[in-house]
């Protein structure tokens, strides 16, 4: 089913400077658009131009949701959702108007573009500007899905139970295990695009996020651990949940859930860190994945999720060392499995790959139709890169992060070889406390379980470890990354951003990695 | 409450139990509930000195929960053709009969007694693309003439909720929320400023003042220089007060103190319901009538939501406990806080600044995330607007830092309060969960280490 490139081939391409994209292939096999749903796309992209807009775009999407969660011995939740409307956005001057209903009858989607060019319009009069937007290729009939074997929507409700019961089970049969919280959602969004330029795009994106979380209790109640299996979201189907095993990998995870209640609080000071990508994802996303985006960068996010410390553009594309030259880092909404991975984005623009850090200079941000021409002097690219994303039919597409990846070493270089490496440090699994400014210099991140390296061995467990750095001081001190058999995706359903705050679901791609000399401190 | 010209947005009373009879009539599970939320939301959105995004969306949710024993499902849906509903209505009976049993199901609640509440405020929602346009210009105009750059946010939403169950219980609130947030920076990129409002009522919303508080707090700023991290004294205004304390609005849930996983629980066994745990004039309470701080005065399962007094002069006086919980422990069921109302005093901001001999004054935080739950301590950032007060004054602005600070020890370490107000506290900028609490001045405030970001 899947016409994507595999990730070797991204591998090697990671390494090769420049800006050249790769792209996505059209599916052939996947669902087209619904002919009455088409057909709603035409009459608010006549109505929105009839009424005065130079351009328009609009998006009918169906989101169906389907959540199951279980604690100790019991459900807590069974719940299905679906949110179906349609979503217009246009331009009059230069200004931008959106209008969005439920109400998916011809006159009401009609008026709802006319109050699309409405809102533009008044907006224009308050304060007129112009907005030029990048070419893009005319796609008269995209069709994409997303490639998987199982669709989850078809395993039974009760599979889905007795799996989270068996998981818990085996949970408590650890000592000390007092509580263990399962769940798995399935998201299935069907998203049809039209534009006022003549594509029409028909997209389905699976998502499935399973998640364990288990609290050991000491005996007297004086104290708590927990330990999250940091289980990443995934664009794919129930074959994912199926290569998890859950059942069988529980009972690590509880066993350090309780080893976390006698495990040695970890000494403040200078460390060096072994990061696992189950850890090291989330750092990747906040410390690379935010700052290069070139909305923030130019102020647009400064009223909440903040500006950049990568601006003005002209003195840092090409200039800025992000990290040492084994550090190479790409955008990559093509990248099997992740969850911003798909055929276009919200405005038509093929999805697609691009080097953002190349041997550890930043060569380019992500951009969308609207930005690319603030800074294609700078990176000779006139098209956009493809990052436009509304959450839903009610939200207004903008910037959302592509999948963002830290490549592996072109040398197969394994776990075993960076922990020997490390002389005296911490090795790190999974996501856990984080938190960075809104230029995202300073951050601090936690994890779930952590272990002492001592002359290149795991010798015991540490408790309450929190790292704290500064952004191109910690990825410059990243001295030895491991091979592609160490590569993992970590991912979030959740990244906010915006105003209204919408949701992206985002992945990133990490190898093992070693940091030396960074601060640590002990949160307890 | 309000001289409504205009239809409110949302269903009406009568429209909301016709929908919700509609649905109960096709049940066939022996409980069904139906939840109903309607409404438009609307946002104008400015960056660069220009307007860049505005919009309106309208909606109406529905969720049937159905029963069968104690099996339990439930189905979201937003398309209200009769068939789209009865689907709706069959796939919850289907999914339910399939569930395993949630063996601490209670049945659904009959008819219940409410607080009085009318949060809708026609100001907010009669509210107009045009007037929001002109409220966010003000914002561009102030930082034009003074060569910055604003980027802001106008959030509004206007609506009702409705609960029905089989049990003949029905319920309906109709309330608006707004929020206005300003951020003007310096084109350089080296100071920023920042103001905002929240409130039900539009009218409540200070635009001039948020406009001109935005563009003082980025020329003050300007300038910043460093400060060694460390325990300090601050001044902590009511926003930064109001971003940490709504992480405290979770905090006061029994069942969790009772297992052993809260800052609440007992060594031994049981909660600390009536220690004095905090300084002796920290009260705080919850109230869904709370004037321009409305909420429903229901949950989403028909259970009223009452004023309470969860820390009465420093005692933990009141935990939220859950149908089943209760039941359990043999106490009244208590639905969980709607809104979060801590009372203050009479000190203002200017008289707390004098007071403090050396200290930091904090204009707000940013990223605020748990970081020990044991200690209800959280890290996060201060951000837009960071100053040195020395001898009673301000001396000078300072980088931001990042904090490391259990909220339990900050309100042990309470020294001034100022009056309380409510505050624009969700970072995001929305029109949230209502937070009302004062400035304060608080000893030993843990900033951990500087940030360079502004």
């Amino acid at each position: 089913m899947t016409t994507n490139l595999d990730r070797r081939e991204f591998v090697k391409l990671a390494g090769a400077a420049g800006i050249t994209a790769v792209f996505s292939v059209q599916q052939t096999n996947a669902p087209g658009p619904d002919a009455a749903e088409k057909d709603l796309v035409l009459t608010a992209l006549d109505a929105a131009r009839s009424a005065g807009a130079s351009y328009a775009d609009v998006r009918i999407t169906r989101g169906n949701r389907e959540s199951i969660a279980a604690r100790e011995r019991q459900i807590t939740n069974v719940s299905k959702s679906e949110t179906y409307g349609i979503g217009i956005r246009a331009l009059v001057g230069g200004s931008w108007g959106f209008a969005a209903t439920r109400e998916l009858a011809k006159e009401s989607v009609a008026a709802t573009a006319r109050q699309a060019v409405m809102i533009a319009a008044s907006n224009d009069r308050v304060n007129p500007v112009k907005t030029p937007l990048a070419p893009v290729k005319k796609v008269a009939d995209g069709r994409w899905i997303t490639p998987h074997d199982i669709d989850p929507f078809t395993i039974p409700i009760e599979q889905k139970a007795d799996l989270l019961f068996t998981t818990n089970e085996e949970a408590l049969r650890v000592k000390g295990v007092r509580f263990v919280n399962s769940s798995i959602n399935s998201i299935r969004e069907s998203r049809l695009l039209g534009t006022t330029e003549g594509s029409v795009i028909q997209q389905t994106l699976l998502r499935i996020g399973p998640n364990v979380n288990v609290t050991a209790v000491s005996s007297d109640n004086s104290d708590f651990q927990t330990r999250n299996a940091s289980l990443a979201p995934r664009s794919a189907g129930w074959e994912y949940v199926i290569g998890l095993d859950m059942k069988e990998n529980v009972l690590r995870w509880a066993e350090e859930a309780a080893a976390k209640l006698t495990a040695t609080p970890v000494q403040a000071g200078v460390w060096d860190l072994v990061l696992r990508p189950s850890h090291l994802w989330l750092t990747i996303h906040e410390s690379i994945g935010h700052p290069t985006e070139l909305d923030r960068a130019m102020g647009y996010e400064a009223n909440f999720a903040g500006t950049s410390f990568l601006s003005p553009p002209e003195k840092v594309l090409n200039k800025f060392r992000y990290g040492p030259a084994l550090m190479n880092v790409i955008g990559n909404r093509t990248e099997p499995g992740g969850c911003s991975t798909c055929g276009w984005d919200d405005e038509g623009v093929p999805a697609q790959s691009w080097p953002i850090i190349d041997k550890g200079i930043f060569v380019n941000y992500q951009t969308t139709r609207e930005m690319a021409s603030w800074i294609s002097n700078l990176t000779k690219v006139r098209e956009s890169l493809g990052t436009a994303y509304g959450q839903d039919w009610a939200s207004i597409p903008f910037p959302r992060m592509p999948n963002v990846s830290l490549q592996p070493n072109l040398q197969d270089i394994s776990e075993d070889e960076v922990v020997a490496a490390t002389k005296h440090g911490i090795y790190i699994e999974g996501d856990g406390s984080y938190s960075i400014d809104q230029q995202r210099y300073n951050f601090q991140f936690g994890g779930q379980v952590f272990w002492e390296i001592k002359d290149g061995k795991r010798i015991r467990m540490l408790r309450d470890v929190a790292y704290q750095a500064r952004t191109p001081d910690f990825w410059n001190s990243m001295t030895m990354i491991g091979g592609k058999s160490t590569y993992r995706l970590g991912a979030a359903l959740n990244d906010g951003k915006g105003q209204p705050q919408q949701l992206n679901a985002v992945s990133h791609g990490c190898p093992i990695a070693l940091f030396r000399n960074v601060n640590v401190i002990n949160t307890a | 409450m309000q001289n409504n010209i205009r239809k409110r947005h949302g269903l009406s009373p009568d429209e909301a139990r016709q929908l919700c009879l509609k649905i109960l009539d096709v049940a066939r599970a022996d409980h069904t509930r139906v939840n109903v939320t309607s409404g438009i939301s609307g946002f104008t959105r400015t960056a660069m000195n220009r307007i860049t995004t505005a919009g309106e969306t309208n909606n109406v949710t529905v969720r049937v929960t159905s029963v069968f024993g104690k099996r339990v499902a439930s189905v979201d849906t937003n398309r209200l053709d009769d068939t789209s509903l009865q689907r709706a209505v069959r796939d919850a009976e289907a999914l339910a009969k399939l569930a395993p049993e949630n063996p601490e199901y209670l049945p659904e609640l009959s008819e219940q007694k409410y607080t009085e509440v009318d949060g809708y405020y026609a100001s907010t929602g009669d509210l107009t693309t045009e007037s929001r346009a002109r409220a966010a210009s003000l914002g561009i105009k102030a930082a034009d003439s003074a060569k910055c750059v604003a980027a802001g946010f106008i959030d509004v939403s206007a609506g009702s909720q409705a609960v029905a169950t089989s049990n003949r219980l029905f319920a309906y609130y109709s309330g608006t929320g707004v929020a206005s947030t300003l951020t003007i920076r310096t084109p350089d990129g080296l100071s920023s400023g920042w103001a905002g409002n929240e409130g039900g009522d539009w009218n409540t919303i200070e635009s001039e003042r948020i406009a001109s508080d935005a563009l003082r707090k980025c020329r003050e700023w300007r300038g910043k220089t460093a400060l060694e991290p460390g325990k300090y004294e601050v001044v902590l205004e009511s926003t930064a007060v109001g971003m940490l304390m709504s992480w405290m609005m979770v905090q006061f849930d029994a069942r969790p103190a009772d297992e052993g996983r809260s800052f609440f629980s007992k060594r031994g066994g049981g909660n600390r319901l009536g220690e004095k745990l905090f300084d002796e004039r920290v009260t705080i309470i919850s109230n869904p009538a709370e004037k321009n701080a409305e909420t429903s005065p229901f949950t989403n399962a028909g259970q009223p939501i009452q004023r309470e007094d969860w820390i009465e002069n420093g005692v933990l006086k009141r935990l939220a406990y859950s149908r089943f919980w209760a039941m359990k422990q043999g106490v009244p069921a208590k639905a969980n806080p709607s809104n979060f109302i801590m009372s203050g005093g009479n000190v203002s901001l200017d008289d707390m600044i004098k007071s403090v001999k050396r200290g930091v004054l904090i204009t707000r935080f940013w990223y605020i995330r748990p970081l020990n739950p044991r200690i209800v301590s959280f890290t996060g950032l201060t951000r837009d607007g960071t100053f040195l007060i020395e001898n009673g004054k301000i001396a000078r602005p300072v980088t931001n830092f990042r904090f490391n600070q259990s909220l339990t020890e900050l309100l042990a370490n309470v020294e001034l309060m100022g009056p309380s107000v409510r505050v624009a506290s969700d970072e995001s900028g929305a029109a949230g969960t209502p937070v009302v609490v004062p400035p304060l001045k608080v000893r030993d405030f843990t900033l951990a280490s500087v940030s360079d970001a502004i």
